[in-house]
């Protein structure tokens, strides 16, 4: 019993402890926790809702290596973002290169997060980012990024009981406004503009959803350069 | 009647003037996979760059199946004009050669003769579109491969998947042949009208040309007149590739065209069963 309630407080000292991190230690934490994950293959299945553009979901392998290594295979053509879904991760792996602060506590979805708002102190791609961090899991539960390339980039992911910290379902929202349809390769002359809210520019969608993964199976650096068949 | 046909369709195959559609075809089509092969990745990688800046486009885009789509748009539209030097020379060149009035004493009635032309006609048109297939699609994919297309629109653009693309292509085809047909028709119905077989080609070509202008002309004033032209409704293969499929459109042009060709032969055997062959 003593030794019950010895573990309970423990556990409790813990959890608090970690809810009183430094935004610096919270995100310096999630880091370490991702990196226990050298590399990874999965299935994935991807479904768009973007703006001006019809694309019917598709499914395909994607593979990860670290420290920033992403690709998806597919048979068919896909629309991805520009940053892949550890883009921020890799921002993050240079604790001197940026500010952290804590901005307050938000709850998404069933989860109690952390908001730390990040300031780069180096000029590049990423203004300012944004992450709703779970302090127990030690996860990135929503990552918003302002970027020079693409405006406003936010990854919203979806963990399960997996033991390793890689998202099930990762939903991309990304700015459309400087999204162009480009006027060749087959223009219609007799088409008028859409009609509806089809044609309207504001975010388009892109999620991915991760099965079957394979994690640290030591995967060749050949998967990421290979031509797609 | 089918030996009248089988006579017909070896008067148009002797004639030089014939083979000038399926050279021209062959010739648009090769110049086109040739450029593809050598330039293609740059030249969709410069046309596709709007976008990249905001996604990473991935998977094989330079496919047979896009290759052939490139060739259906800078060749559909010229197809009539080849369909119509054939056709428009139909009755026309027997006129103006004297050979119709010899036709005419055969045991055949002047409908029969009129309907085994247009008969052969079609057969012409189909097999011109037979051969744009064969090279467009079929030597696209043994060149090129498979895959996805991007359609763009004006302001939109959709991606077809490799699975449902050659059910829509093979649509698209017997659209095209229908609205071939409907040149091939109207063709041979100004050949009924004249006595020289240079008439009915130049107005045939004139009239494609000076409607397609109308169509492509952004006036309001010519939107109530749009719909009425058939070169209008001659583009629809095109929607063969939209998703979902607008099948109202679709039947509603395609019973336009069937329309055209059924009042053009009407006035045709109307003209030529009553008309006072002199030369």
């Amino acid at each position: 019993m003593k030794k019950l309630i010895l573990s309970t407080l423990a556990l409790c000292l813990l959890i608090s402890a970690r809810a009183e991190q430094s935004p610096q230690q919270l995100i310096s934490a999630v880091y370490h926790s991702f990196h226990r994950v050298v590399d990874y293959s999965a299935d994935v299945r991807m479904d768009f809702d973007i703006p001006s553009v019809r694309i019917k979901s598709l499914s395909g392998r994607v593979f990860f290596k670290q420290p920033d290594r992403f690709r998806v295979r597919t048979s068919g053509i896909v629309f991805l973002p520009k940053q892949n879904p550890y883009y921020a991760m890799n921002f993050l792996s240079d604790s001197t290169a940026y500010t952290a602060v804590a901005t307050g506590a938000e709850r998404i979805g069933a989860t109690d997060c952390k908001v730390v708002t990040v300031l780069p102190l180096k000029d590049g791609d990423i203004i300012l980012g944004k992450f709703w961090i779970d302090p127990v899991r030690q996860r990135v539960v929503r990552a918003q990024l302002t970027t020079r390339s693409n405006g406003l980039i936010q990854m919203d992911n979806t963990y399960s009981a997996q033991a390793y910290p890689v998202p099930d379902q990762i939903l991309f929202t990304v700015d459309m406004t400087k999204f162009k349809v480009p006027k060749a390769i087959s223009v219609d002359i007799n088409s008028k503009a859409a009609s509806g809210d089809y044609n309207q520019k504001g975010v388009g969608h892109i999620t991915l959803t991760f099965s079957g993964y394979k994690i640290n199976q030591k995967l060749p650096d050949a998967v990421f350069t290979e031509e797609a068949h | 009647m089918l030996q009248l046909v089988y006579v017909e369709l070896i008067k148009i195959f002797t004639k030089p003037r014939s083979y000038i559609g399926f050279l021209a075809v062959t010739a648009v089509i090769l110049l086109i996979q040739f450029a593809m092969y050598i330039d293609g990745r740059n030249y969709l990688d410069f046309m596709l760059q709007t976008m990249r800046q905001s996604f990473d486009i991935g998977g094989n885009i330079l496919n047979g199946h896009l290759v052939c789509f490139i060739i259906l748009q800078t060749l559909i539209m010229q197809m009539p004009l080849m369909v119509a030097l054939v056709t428009g020379d139909l009755i026309s060149g027997e006129a103006a050669s004297g050979t119709i009035r010899l036709l005419a004493t055969r045991p055949y009635s002047r409908g029969q003769i009129l309907l085994a032309k247009y008969l052969a006609g079609t057969i012409y048109t189909v097999a011109l579109v037979l051969w744009l297939g064969i090279l467009a699609l079929g030597l696209s994919r043994l060149l090129f491969g498979h895959g996805d297309i991007i359609v763009l629109k004006t302001d939109s653009l959709t991606i077809v998947r490799d699975a449902d693309l050659l059910w829509r292509f093979f649509s698209a085809f017997f659209i095209a042949i229908l609205s071939l047909m409907v040149v091939a028709t109207f063709s041979l119905m100004l050949s009924c009208f004249t006595d020289n077989s240079i008439g009915p080609i130049i107005v045939s070509m004139s009239v494609i040309i000076v409607f397609t202008i109308i169509g492509t002309l952004e006036v309001p004033f010519f939107d109530h007149i749009k719909p009425l032209l058939f070169t209008t409704h001659m583009v629809i293969w095109r929607n063969m590739f939209d998703d979902p499929l607008p099948l109202s459109q679709i039947t509603t042009s395609v019973s336009v065209l069937v329309a055209h060709i059924v009042v053009f032969l009407a006035v045709s055997f109307y003209y030529f069963t009553r008309k006072d062959i002199q030369s």
